[in-house]
């Protein structure tokens, strides 16, 4: 069950031919591998393992790596049965599929064991929750925010905008020469733009299916879908900065830190960092507020990552202690303060004074703000179908392909309902 | 007779030599590429399994699928522009650097930093260079009140973006491979032919570059091979866009792979890259074989 | 045509002087070998009249015309180098027209010159082969014949020879000699063999640390050597050198007397001493031997039956005594 006897051959191995002592049985000789892909939270997580370490004895060996690394060792892992990895990063937007596959150990047990579940932000905790079990415990719940620059929106005069017909009339009058008026991710990609488009999709009242989850017929080819991808289109191209078209995450962040842009719409992650006086030379000028909205609401954005434990796992108590202390108030407090955003999954948190503080700082409501985004967010704002990451890839390259003009956002849409289709109809 | 002894005990010593090399050669590389042929005749998908089937559907759903093909044509722009920048471009610097002797020297060690630089990392330099907001080359422009256009966000300037990378990233791997070969020329060949009236540049196209011409074809091989194995670059610089303008045929294997779970499909599109290198290899290795024989 | 004039020619590579200031005149049609040891300057002397090698200072003319700062290709000469530098990816045919085209000569006419060339070095049948494909000494010929093809107003040779076999090389000495006599060109011939110099010269230049040490026919050096350097340098085998009493008894501070020039006798002579090894040709006979004045090699015609240990009477003969200064200048 646990890796004893290979720990104590180690050990022995590091002592090397004295054999000194007999080895004590439960100090250093347990060992957990996690395997996480890269984004500011998990690195603070890695950041924090011997703190793991000292409350528990366990070592945590923490492999932090790039996404497509991750996808491909995952995929061999998985697919081969090494069991080389205990605990698993866990995206939401993965669950479905992976576990259609037989890939993640339910850890229900665990989370129904845990004393102060309830403080788990529900939402994101019962995203895990597939036929009645859960398959992984949340850590980071990003949501869609909006950040603009208050000097630039006034010297216009003009508000910042409530819904997206708003923003077009405000990107209109605070464009300039100097600063574009919006930067949004625009590369192709189902955590890229259609992490972001999707808010504009169903504030005008657009969806992927007809009505999920009950009727799976694709819907991408509505006028409400077309509205949004011309506000899109309109946004990005008129009032964005040149080169929009391949921006990503890094792209965005810049473009606001350095004056380029004057306003965003996307994830804490993002606007977070056009808030940090460390990072952003208008730091103090951004002000954040929840997405536009439209005829059908505001539908802010919603990222879960959590962390699973791989099917047939070896060392799955060890794992589910990693697990749990990973996302503890403590250990998620910890990671509030010391990064840049507050994108913890326990209500708990937000009750630390150090915490409260800290994001005061930044704007008074910044952590209302974000439980009130939160509590907008529809759980499928991405659909959770194992097919997702395929769709949405399709999706996405269309979309992007609209925006850089390679082909009508009719036929965007169009083709992006055909390969929908398809991808369904296997 | 003693010396055939000799020499069948030596030729036992060489065969010995190689058993490691072909174990790890046949474990490595042989083993994985059958097992990936194994999968392209299946319809292995991560999440729903196999049923069982075996055929050749994978490769006959290859040529009806249009985003395969045109990924061979992104495939292929990708890497003849590419081959074609980095030969000329490692090419005209090793020619420079030949003639550069004593304290100049030096230079050769600068002009071979950039294949010291990992694919990743390049990928990061060049997307920044390549986006206008974060650019010095377009901030410099700037200045002068001329806007460099986005390279990124259009099929043709997207492709030449990733030439521009890969070159940049490859060119002292043929930088190098001339130099040695410039060396290997005789220094008489070019004061010959300036004794007998040609300028230097006819003697560089006349006798140097006519010399070169099997090493360049070896090392425009190397380079072919891998510029189809283009993947970092593309998935750091442009995520296969604008659109899908960029998913050559590796990157697209990979998205059918890993992106939609189509493991065998994926192994299909494996399957027909592997077969087209080799065919190219051996095309140009003939090739190779009829020039070098003189 | 073809006269070649070096007025204080000079070559610094840095701070080191490989040639001090150097003048000399060949005459056109002249056949003008340049010898000395290795790191003479002789080959460095050649690659500056073909302009190779920038001079650092003086003037350079060829048939009246200042060349001193053309380029190679523009001084109208042709050189044979010791590698052939022929070029390997050409047939022999395209070797030789290369020239022609680069002065762009109408390719009728280049033909022509080139089939002519071919037939007098006897080529004709290797047109369409490539240089890997011939012998040493067809490859020698095809150099040659890319030279005639230009027409040049002189030809330089850089130790041309020395790639040969022994055979070859006085078969290959022949043929260049018979093709100046058939050309009349000025011919200017690197090497560090003496005995090619003597067979092929009009005229020797000697050159030791860059300078000249003596100019002069094949027999005025071999007579008449200005200095121990050249009297040591020219003939085979080398000059007998006595210094001390016996040289002083014979007149100076030095003498010389070649090998051939000493009468070895089995009962009287000058000098005695004893064999040390000889060499028995047959048309020859080469002793050397250790006598009282220091170890002497003699040059007797036919055979002369000695054996190492068997004592031997010397007989220079005087009249071709060399005497020289204790400078080592022949007076």
């Amino acid at each position: 069950m646990i890796k004893t006897t290979h720990g104590a051959l180690s050990a022995m191995l590091l002592l090397g031919s004295t054999a000194l002592a007999p080895i004590a049985a439960n100090a250093q000789d347990r060992e957990v591998n996690v395997l996480l892909f890269s984004m500011p939270s998990t690195r603070g997580l890695a950041a924090l393992a011997d703190d793991f370490e000292a409350e528990t004895g366990i070592t945590a060996n923490i492999d932090v790596v790039g996404q497509d690394v991750f996808e491909s060792r995952i995929t061999l892992s998985f697919t081969g049965g090494a069991r080389d990895i205990d605990v698993v990063h866990t995206p939401v937007i993965q669950v479905q599929r992976w576990v259609e596959a037989g890939w993640l150990e339910p850890v229900t047990d665990t989370v129904e064991g845990l004393e102060d579940k309830d403080d788990i932000l529900s939402g994101p905790l019962e995203a895990y929750q597939v036929n009645g079990d859960y398959y992984g415990l949340p850590f980071f719940a990003e949501t869609g925010l909006m950040a603009y620059r208050k000097d630039l929106l006034d010297a216009a005069g003009v508000e910042a905008p409530e819904t997206w017909d708003e923003m077009l009339e405000v990107a209109k009058a605070v464009d300039s020469d100097e600063t574009a008026a919006i930067a949004m991710r625009v590369a192709p990609g189902q955590g890229f733009n259609m992490f972001v488009f999707p808010m504009l999709m169903r504030a005008y009242g657009g969806k992927f299916f007809a009505d999920y989850p009950d009727d799976m017929t694709p819907a991408l080819d509505s006028p409400e879908n077309l509205e949004a991808l011309n506000t899109y289109i309109t946004l990005m191209n008129d009032y964005g900065p040149q080169g929009i078209g391949n921006f990503n995450f890094p792209e965005v962040v810049a473009a606001l830190q350095n004056g380029q842009a004057a306003m965003t719409v996307d994830g804490t992650s993002i606007v977070s960092q056009a808030v940090d006086p460390a990072a952003s030379q208008f730091a103090d000028e951004f002000v954040l507020a929840l997405p536009p909205g439209g005829p059908a609401g505001r539908s802010p954005a919603i990222a879960v990552h959590g962390l699973g434990i791989p099917a047939g796992s070896e060392n799955a108590e060890t794992a589910a202690e990693f697990i749990k202390w990973a996302t503890s108030t403590e250990t998620l407090t910890k990671l509030a303060i010391n990064e840049a955003f507050p994108d913890f999954t326990r209500a708990s948190v937000a009750e630390n004074a150090e915490v409260q503080a800290k994001y005061a700082e930044v704007q008074e409501d910044f952590l209302d703000l974000r439980i009130e985004a939160l509590n907008l967010a529809i759980g499928h704002y991405r659909p959770l179908i194992p097919t997702w990451p395929e769709i949405g890839a399709a999706i996405g390259e269309n979309v992007n392909a609209a925006v850089n003009g390679q082909m009508s956002p009719e036929e965007a849409l169009e083709a992006a309902q055909e390969e929908m289709e398809i991808i369904l109809s296997y | 007779m003693p010396a055939t002894r000799a020499s069948a005990a030596m030729d036992r010593t060489y065969r010995r030599m190689l058993v490691p090399a072909s174990l790890a050669v046949g474990i490595f590389a042989i083993t994985p590429l059958l097992g990936m042929l194994a999968l392209s005749f299946t319809d292995f998908h991560l999440v729903r399994g196999w049923s069982g089937e075996i055929g050749i559907q994978n490769f006959v759903r290859l040529f009806e699928d249009r985003r395969f093909i045109s990924s061979i044509y992104i495939m292929m722009a990708l890497s003849v522009f590419g081959v074609l920048a980095q030969v000329v471009l490692g090419t005209a610097i090793a020619v420079g650097l030949d003639k550069i002797v004593g304290r100049w020297r030096f230079a050769r060690g600068i002009f071979v930093v950039p294949f010291a630089v990992p694919h990743v990392a390049v990928a990061l330099i060049w997307l920044s260079l390549f986006t206008p907001t974060l650019s010095p080359i377009n901030a410099f422009f700037a200045v002068f009140g001329i806007e460099v256009p986005a390279l990124l966000t259009t099929q043709t300037g997207a492709i030449t973006a990733i030439v521009i990378a890969d070159t940049w990233a490859t060119y002292p791997f043929v930088m190098l491979i001339v130099l040695a070969a410039l060396q290997g020329i005789s220094p008489d060949l070019d004061e010959a032919a300036a004794l007998d009236g040609a300028t230097r540049v006819k003697a560089f196209f006349r006798i140097t570059l006519p010399l070169l011409y099997p090493t360049l074809l070896m090392v425009a091989l190397f380079r072919f091979i891998e510029t189809l194995k283009h993947f970092p670059l593309i998935f750091v610089m442009t995520s296969g866009g604008p659109g899908r303008a960029t998913q050559a045929t590796n990157y697209y294997a990979y998205v059918q792979t890993f992106q939609n779970s189509n493991v065998a499909y994926g192994a299909s599109i494996a399957v027909f890259l592997f077969l087209f290198a080799a065919a190219i290899s051996f095309y140009i290795a003939k090739a190779n074989a009829r020039l070098s024989d003189a | 045509m073809g006269n070649i004039t070096l007025d204080k020619v000079v070559k610094r590579f840095g701070d080191v002087e490989v040639i001090p200031p150097l003048d000399l005149e060949i005459a056109d049609g002249e056949f003008v070998v340049f010898v000395g040891p290795s790191g003479c300057g002789k080959s460095t002397l050649l690659r500056i009249i073909a302009g190779l090698e920038d001079l650092t200072s003086g003037h350079i003319e060829i048939s009246g015309r200042d060349v001193s700062h053309l380029a190679p290709g523009d001084r109208g000469l042709a050189m044979v180098f010791q590698s052939y530098a022929l070029y390997p990816h050409m047939t022999v045919r395209e070797n030789m027209l290369f020239p022609l085209e680069m002065t762009r000569v109408d390719s009728r006419a280049a033909n022509e010159k080139v089939e002519r060339a071919a037939e007098v070095l006897n080529l004709s049948a290797y047109m369409d082969r490539k240089p890997g494909q011939l012998s040493g000494g067809q490859r020698q010929r095809v150099a040659i014949g890319r030279a005639i093809v230009r027409e040049p107003s002189a030809f330089l040779f850089d130790e041309p020879l020395s790639n040969l076999d022994a055979a070859l090389r006085v078969n290959m000495r022949i043929e260049i000699a018979e093709l100046h006599a058939k050309l009349g060109t000025t011919m200017i011939y690197v090497t560090h063999d003496q005995v090619e110099a003597m067979t092929m010269a009009d005229r020797i230049v000697v050159l030791q640390a860059g300078r000249i040490e003596q100019v002069g026919t094949p027999l005025e050096l071999y007579e008449r050597p200005c200095n121990e350097f050249v009297a040591g340098f020219i003939g085979s085998p080398r000059m007998n050198f006595i210094r001390g009493a016996e040289a002083e008894r014979l007149g100076a501070p030095v003498i010389g007397i070649r090998p051939e020039h000493i009468n070895a006798s089995r009962d009287a002579g000058m000098w005695n001493g004893k064999v040390s090894f000889s060499e028995h040709l047959g048309s020859d006979t080469y002793l050397h031997i250790d006598t009282d004045v220091g170890p002497v090699n003699v040059r007797t015609t036919g055979e002369f039956g000695v054996h190492r240990g068997d004592t031997v009477w010397l007989n220079p003969n005087e009249q071709s005594i060399h005497r020289f200064d204790t400078n080592g200048m022949a007076v």
